[in-house]
């Protein structure tokens, strides 16, 4: 892949909380392409999610650079704010807005920060929430819907705001078993649809089917990375392969 | 019992209808409601400021100025009664000034009631989860649209109760008005009773509206409590 394809490029990145000894974060470099899938996989404690949440600076970075679309969003001078609109975020516990319905859940950001009208804003919402399935539900509250209801609407309120990539932070590890598939489903149709997606997850068939690369992170670090087949069939680290053993 | 009776709308007659003393109570009753409609207001926007720079503080380690103001304020309101409050409003800082009464005494409640509503609403912004305040912000919300859409709405409806306590609490402590002779429900009972050395019927009659009010106050709190819960329910 050519250089200028690259989305995200991550150098060095550290990360270190206070009070903590070691480092959650010790010099992560990555580049992330246009269109590319990537899986971050790893032991509770490795990084993997603070990795992720320091992509659209939910955690503050205490070294390395991140170039987000060419702009180093580590620079205190970027106003941040301007480039989380182009990254979508899903949490694990959903956080949807509880004093919203489902419609103002979608609609509150590209109104408020996009500018669109309500016309404009509910529209775009009202597609989405059909293509996921629950476009009879933009009257609800978040406390009437199921957990695996709540992601996929997280799901498409972070995709209301037209995001250039999308940001999963284990997205499926506070669901039920039996609601898993259905937000696996709607991840699937956007990785098939070309979006950029980064996404932290224990759910290692799935990422063996969807993504693009797989990357193994331990202490901090990336121990390994590659492609999904080789990264499941031929691990090539020790770490990586006792980890799989305890995980497949 | 017609002795009783006709001794009790003598009382009655001397105390409320005679040189229409009723009046006492009305205008006074009032002057409470004036105080405490305007001081609830000043107090809710100190409070609200004062909670939002606390929090603020507390979350991202900003306004260290203005959290430590807003720290000396908490303990020194919080730690004086109110009457000695208003008396140093009144005696000391509006001394060389005329001004009126009406004002000093809603500075002085409303700087009283804003201590106590900037706990209140701190405790509400503080309980709620983290995972509302990154979902704001990772839409790219900045911190005040987080806090204003997403937070304070949340925050609010949690503490609604607390607040409905701390206005029935200010209604009551607007008694104390009097000590700066301002003529309030309390005072204008007691002034009842210095007219005709009854005290039971005047105060009886200004306890049984003190409560009537509270009482009102609870039903609409209570009822947009109801609302609001029912609107995320």
């Amino acid at each position: 892949m050519t250089t200028d394809n690259v989305l995200i490029s991550v150098k060095d990145l550290k990360k270190k909380f206070d009070g903590m000894e070691n480092h959650a974060l010790n010099g992560v470099s990555i580049d992330i392409h246009h269109g590319e899938v990537v899986f971050v996989v790893g032991p509770s404690g490795s990084g993997k999610s603070t990795f992720l949440r320091c992509l659209n600076l939910l955690e503050e970075p205490t070294g390395g650079t991140i170039l987000f679309e060419g702009v180093d969003i580590t620079d205190p001078k970027t106003d941040i704010n301007i480039h989380r609109r182009k990254m979508g975020m899903v949490f694990q516990q959903f956080n949807l807005f509880p004093h919203m319905n489902i419609m103002k859940n979608l609609t509150i950001a590209p109104m408020k920060l996009l500018g669109k009208s309500k016309d404009e804003a509910e529209k775009t919402a009202m597609e989405l929430l059909e293509r996921v399935g629950l476009a009879n539900r933009a009257d609800a509250y978040p406390n009437q819907l199921s957990g695996g209801q709540k992601q996929r609407i997280a799901i498409v309120r972070a995709l209301c705001m037209k995001p250039d990539v999308m940001l999963f932070d284990e997205p499926t590890s506070a669901l039920d078993p039996e609601m898993v598939g259905e937000v696996l489903n709607v991840m699937r149709e956007l990785a098939e649809e070309n979006m950029t997606m980064v996404v932290v997850t224990h759910e290692m068939a799935f990422a063996k089917e969807v993504a693009s690369r797989v990357i193994f992170m331990d202490n901090g670090s990336i121990v390994e990375e590659n492609s999904p087949e080789e990264f499941f069939s031929n691990p090539k680290s020790e770490r990586l392969k006792s980890f799989l053993s305890k995980v497949i | 019992m017609t002795e009783w009776f006709s001794e009790f709308a003598d009382r009655f007659y001397r105390n409320f209808i005679k040189e229409d003393r009723w009046q006492y109570i009305t205008d006074g009753l009032l002057v409470t409601i004036q105080i405490t409609v305007f001081a609830v207001i000043l107090g809710v926007v100190i409070g609200f400021l004062v909670a939002i720079i606390r929090s603020t503080h507390d979350k991202t380690g900003k306004l260290k100025i203005a959290n430590v103001i807003c720290r000396l304020y908490l303990t020194v309101i919080r730690g004086t009664p109110v009457v000695v409050q208003l008396l140093i409003i009144y005696y000391g800082i509006f001394a060389s000034v005329t001004i009126d009464k009406m004002i000093v005494a809603v500075i002085a409640f409303g700087i009283n009631s804003g201590a106590y509503v900037a706990e209140i609403v701190r405790s509400g912004i503080m309980s709620i989860d983290k995972g509302q305040f990154e979902a704001g912000r990772s839409l790219g919300f900045n911190y005040a649209q987080t806090m204003i859409y997403i937070i304070i709405p949340q925050a609010f409806k949690n503490v609604l109760p607390a607040l409905g306590n701390e206005l029935i609490v200010l209604l009551k402590e607007t008694s104390v008005s009097g000590y700066i002779a301002m003529e309030d429900l309390t005072k204008g009972g007691d002034i009842i009773r210095s007219r005709t050395y009854d005290a039971m019927m005047p105060l009886l009659a200004v306890a049984a509206i003190y409560l009537t009010v509270v009482i009102i106050l609870e039903f609409l709190v209570g009822k947009l409590e109801r609302r609001l819960r029912n609107s995320d329910h």
